[in-house]
């Protein structure tokens, strides 16, 4: 009997720590070939304004798959009601039904991805400590995968992805702040009035000014309060 | 693009023992039990991997402040002494692990009981400063839909704990956590009752539009959307706009 632990530690040498990303996409790629799974995406989703986008982290999709179906599609498949958080069982998006998804894809991206080789797809959130971000796994053919298999590696994945902090920080950018940027908006967050905050953090109110200026403009925000809420939603505090 | 072998060991996969859990709701989200349902799934996590005590914490969510927040363990509703020890220390280094890391953390002290070369033996693992004094141990962290952080420790000095059964385990836990922070957030949700129109001018005001861009959005008079923003501020018992966001998001009245 193979389990995935097993393959993990012997045969693949996949227990080894990450360090580059080329570690990286041979850990997916691995993690791929354990549980039976064709491609994967690992994202992460971001917030803009009135939409959402993805920031694609790794991915062994067709790049024209991509190009097609639109990082809307993509970000909307992470984030449907079937995307399992860790220790839930992951439930498949099929591509090959696709009346049933509606709300999730359109019926032409359903078909698109089903005809480009994604038949049926599973998405699964990540936590890296507060980070979060998803891995969609696929396969050409419906009901390929086992959803225990699925639910070890996603808590495989998460283990893994611990151990290049500074690779995801990278690509995503979820967290540009400085430490004195960050416990400003905190305060902010908190209702905090500029002066409240200079007080608290014994400086002078230009300087929190400053400091929260500098956040927004990180953040590409228009002003405060949604300063704050990409700092929520995006798991800084 | 590769197509790895489909058959072999995949089969014998499927009869293994599903890592979701006995009592698990089946992975369905908004399924919430009682805390005392939470402390029998976790001691049941407990005996499986002979595990002498448990507990879980909230990290708390203040960055200046980096400490566990005892949630439940195994003499529920007292506190156990281990638990009471655990928190006194602060745990202030497993804290700021787990905000960046979601890798296991386990803490022995010579090396000597059975626990500690389980821990040492894991290969995705790290070793952390003591939090129960004197017996090893091992803390998972979790998370939950509304970016709550916390840890589920176990401890004690026979514990069992092998290749894939942690991420079994792990898996447990993070379920675990998904149904407890669901207690928590509906027990905060019966305060505000927040009307349909008032969260849609928090969510335009979170996306960063001003109270001029949210009237002509929703086809309100300026005046307006700033009532509907001032009243859910009062609701949320919120000091201004951008706190009533904020309170908003964490409890997750929107996304």
């Amino acid at each position: 009997m193979t389990s995935l632990g097993e393959q993990f530690g012997t045969s693949t040498g996949l227990a080894k720590r990450l360090a580059s990303r080329g570690d990286l996409s041979g850990f997916l790629m691995a993690l791929c070939q354990a549980i039976g799974a064709d491609s994967y995406m690992l994202v992460a989703v971001v917030n803009d304004q009135n939409r959402s986008d993805v920031r694609i982290v790794a991915s062994n999709w067709i790049y024209d798959t991509i190009q097609l179906v639109g990082h809307e599609t993509v970000a909307a498949i992470a984030q449907c009601a079937h995307a399992a958080a860790p220790g839930a069982r992951p439930r498949p998006i099929t591509t090959r039904e696709a009346p049933a998804l509606a709300g999730v894809l359109g019926g032409e991206e359903a078909r698109l991805l089903d005809v480009l080789g994604h038949g049926e797809i599973y998405a699964l959130r990540l936590n890296v400590g507060r980070q979060r971000l998803f891995m969609l796994l696929s396969t050409e053919e419906p009901g390929q995968l086992d959803p225990a298999e699925l639910a070890r590696a996603q808590i495989r994945c998460c283990h893994a992805l611990s151990q290049v902090p500074d690779l995801l920080a990278a690509t995503t950018q979820q967290d540009p702040l400085s430490d004195r940027e960050r416990e400003c908006l905190y305060w902010v967050s908190e209702g905090k009035t500029t002066d409240e905050v200079a007080l608290i953090l014994g400086v002078s109110s230009n300087t929190v000014n400053s400091y929260v200026t500098h956040a927004i403009q990180k953040f590409s925000a228009s002003n405060r309060v949604m300063a704050v809420a990409t700092a929520i939603r995006s798991g800084i505090f | 693009m590769s197509r790895p072998g489909k058959d072999g060991g995949r089969l014998a996969a499927r009869n293994r023992k599903s890592p979701f859990g006995a009592a698990s709701p089946d992975g369905e989200p908004g399924h919430t039990l009682s805390v005392a349902d939470a402390v029998r799934r976790c001691r049941w996590i407990a005996i499986d991997i002979n595990a002498a005590e448990f507990a879980l914490f909230f990290a708390s969510p203040s960055l200046e402040r980096a400490r566990l927040v005892p949630c439940f363990d195994a003499l529920h509703p007292a506190i156990a002494p281990g638990t009471r020890l655990a928190a006194g220390r602060g745990g202030e280094a497993i804290v700021r692990h787990a905000r960046t890391s979601s890798l296991p953390c386990w803490w022995g002290n010579d090396g000597a009981t059975a626990s500690e070369r389980a821990f040492a033996a894991l290969d995705m693992a790290e070793r952390t400063e003591e939090l129960v004094p004197g017996c090893p141990g091992i803390a998972f962290p979790v998370f939950g839909e509304r970016g709550q952080c916390g840890l589920i420790a176990f401890w004690g000095n026979e514990m069992v704990l092998a290749g894939d059964q942690a991420l079994d385990i792990h898996a447990r836990c993070f379920s675990l956590f998904a149904a407890v922070s669901a207690i928590r957030s509906n027990e905060l949700r019966k305060l505000p009752t927040i009307s349909k129109r008032e969260l849609e001018c928090l969510k335009l005001t979170a996306n960063g539009l001003t109270s001029e861009q949210i009237a002509a959005s929703l086809k309100l008079s300026v005046h307006t959307a700033n009532q509907y923003l001032t009243s859910s501020a009062q609701k949320l018992d919120a000091t201004n706009r951008t706190h009533a966001v904020a309170k908003a998001l964490r409890l997750g009245l929107f996304e």
